[in-house]
């Protein structure tokens, strides 16, 4: 893409500028970019196509075996552990972005109404999200855990050797509690932000109409946060898809929270397998694009019609 | 994306946000709401409030608590306020290598931001200035790498770091950090200098300025608080980053992250689970960056809300 700089600098027949100055503005413009374009397809076009080589032999440990075609495909999509982790990731994703979005609206209908310490208020919530996701996990883990046993002790109608992280179904519920802390604030400061480009006169011209504060709500509110939703949705699900930080750290994995990322990782350092590990990559990589560019393209198609109407 | 009919920039959003800050906002624009308030309602406000604050706050509470405790019996007690108390814990931390993985994640964090910040910035006054061929195309490439699962590119890293030596390095984080942030600091550098009016550089070019002078004389000094919310985000990116790091360069002390470490520290007893050192560690990361959150907040979110418009 950028080599080709030189093979048309002054055929812009439309271009408004004309060549100037030595370089032109269309060579300029080539040379900015190409630094970007060449960092991103050597560390990210590249390695996808090379996973997709890697894909077709089969590896013994971290030794090269024979050219096995579909062979390790057939053996990740037969497998159990392939299709748990796809629902695993799924779970998560579908219950963490619902709760994010439920209490980030709360969070930020609060601080759209508060005056005093908006600034201080802004930065407590971005607290949690900008920590390293691993302390979150860290935290929200030994909290869990039977000792010390503190959310235990504080919630009184839980036994004190009841084991969160050791049970299956609420193993996945503490990972999902804790995205949802670290991240809900961070989806209120998106709508947050939505909000405050609602100009107040349309609430005045509601209340004089009549209008309750829950209509207010639903047919004011919600309609003109529309875009903000949408993409902070975006934002939110593509990223909850790729999670691996909580489910590494809080359970590695066990009791049904082995997502995609932690699977695929487990086949490159735990129990090495180039083949496979690429394999189950190029998985993830469909899987997880293909729903990213699926939701770009239809919300990105009612982002547009949104703007114009 | 020079042409559709952009939403609010981030830095007229930004402006509009200063022009809410707390001592304007409850004059002109808000008077029907003034008139109503009561104390009761400020009270029932103010609750509200402090459940956000509360949400948000309380884990650390916890965490700086367990951090100061010394003795197992301390340690395996759930009552947040029971002793005995000491710094022991920060002792373990820094004794078992901690103050290497800070210097560790420094330099990385570091070098992706510069690296990053400097050819995204280039990147994005192409998009949005200059003639640029095939620029549908070239977004379109950009936004989809933005979507590329990481784990799917670990694997095939992983075998070509291993090829040519840069596990345990430090380049072999940040080159893999540019690649994912990138995206992200284009988006929200192309929308700062839209935000910039096309005037003044018809008025360098008039002057005798080539386009780079332009760039690098004109437009880059005004774009300056983007490049500032670009640089914040990129660097807490690769502050944060964990998967990569515990792939590529999982237990050298010479290249271990800050994120690697709090995950794999390990008790002074063996089976002793190491409660009060990882949470002592996560102080030691945590407060710093309360103070970094307090004083540019505004920053972070003029970049937030800038990325999320074009993204």
């Amino acid at each position: 893409m950028a080599t080709a700089t030189d093979a048309r600098p002054a055929a812009a027949p439309g271009g408004p500028r004309p060549n100037r100055n030595g370089i032109s503005e269309r060579g300029l413009a080539r040379l900015f970019i190409s630094p970007s374009i060449t960092a991103m397809a050597i560390v990210a076009l590249f390695p996808i196509l090379y996973a997709v080589v890697l894909s077709f032999y089969e590896y013994v440990g971290l030794q090269q075996g024979g050219f096995t075609a579909l062979g390790n495909y057939v053996d990740a999509l037969t497998d159990g552990r392939f299709w748990d982790s796809v629902i695993a990731t799924f779970v998560f994703t579908v219950f963490s972005v619902t709760f994010e979005f439920l209490i980030g609206m709360g969070f930020a209908l609060i601080m759209h109404q508060a005056f005093v310490g908006r600034g201080v208020a802004r930065a407590t919530i971005l607290i949690p999200w900008v920590i390293p996701t691993v302390i979150a996990a860290q935290m929200w883990r030994y909290m869990f855990e039977v000792t010390p046993g503190f959310i235990n002790w504080a919630l009184p109608f839980v036994p004190d050797d009841f084991n969160w992280l050791g049970s299956s179904g609420w193993a996945m519920f503490t990972i999902i509690f804790a995205d949802v802390w670290k991240t809900a604030p961070f989806v209120a400061l998106l709508l947050l932000a939505g909000l405050q480009t609602i100009p107040e006169e349309v609430y005045e011209a509601g209340r004089v109409d009549g209008a309750s504060a829950w209509q207010r709500f639903t047919r004011i509110t919600l309609p003109l946060l529309r875009p903000a939703i949408l993409v902070a949705m975006l934002f939110r699900t593509t990223d909850a898809l790729r999670i691996y930080d909580l489910p590494a750290v809080m359970t590695r994995g066990a009791f049904g929270t082995e997502t995609l990322s932690v699977l695929v990782q487990d086949f490159v350092i735990a129990t090495p397998n180039p083949g496979f590990a690429s394999t189950l990559s190029v998985l993830t990589f469909i899987l997880v694009l293909g729903v990213g560019v699926l939701l770009v393209s239809v919300l990105g198609k009612e982002l547009v019609l949104g703007d114009e109407a | 994306m020079s042409t559709p009919p952009a939403p609010t920039s981030g830095a007229e959003r930004e402006a509009a946000d200063t022009r809410r800050s707390p001592e304007v906002a409850g004059g002109s624009g808000r008077a029907g709401a003034v008139e109503r308030r009561t104390t009761g309602q400020r009270l029932g406000k103010t609750a509200l409030l402090a459940i956000v604050f509360l949400w948000c706050l309380i884990p650390f509470l916890w965490m700086f608590a367990t951090s100061l405790k010394t003795t197992d019996e301390a340690l395996a007690s759930p009552v947040p306020w029971q002793g005995p108390w000491g710094w022991s814990n920060y002792l373990s931390v820094f004794d078992q290598g901690f103050g290497y993985n800070l210097r560790n994640s420094l330099v990385v964090a570091s070098m992706t931001t510069i690296i990053c910040v400097g050819i995204g910035s280039l990147a994005a006054y192409a998009v949005a200035r200059l003639e640029l061929g095939k620029k549908a195309l070239i977004l379109t490439g950009i936004l989809t790498v933005s979507l590329f699962p990481p784990v799917s590119l670990v694997p095939p890293l992983y075998e070509v770091w291993r090829a040519v030596g840069l596990l345990n390095t430090y380049p072999g984080m940040w080159i893999a950090y540019i690649a994912f942030t990138l995206p992200l600091s284009i988006f929200i550098l192309t929308t700062f200098f839209n935000a910039i009016p096309k005037d003044l550089e018809e008025a360098a070019r008039v002057d005798g300025a080539t386009p780079f002078q332009t760039f690098y004389r004109v437009i880059l000094p005004l774009a300056a608080p983007g490049v500032g919310s670009a640089a914040i985000l990129v660097f807490s990116y690769a502050w944060n980053e964990y998967l990569l790091a515990s792939t590529f360069a999982p237990r050298d002390l010479g290249a271990q992250t800050v994120p690697v470490a709090i995950a794999g520290f390990s008790g002074s007893v063996q089976f002793q689970e190491p409660v009060g050192t990882i949470m002592a560690a996560c102080v030691v990361v945590t407060v710093p960056m309360v103070f970094f959150v307090l004083i540019l907040q505004k920053r972070i979110v003029a970049g937030l809300t800038a990325g999320g418009v074009k993204g």
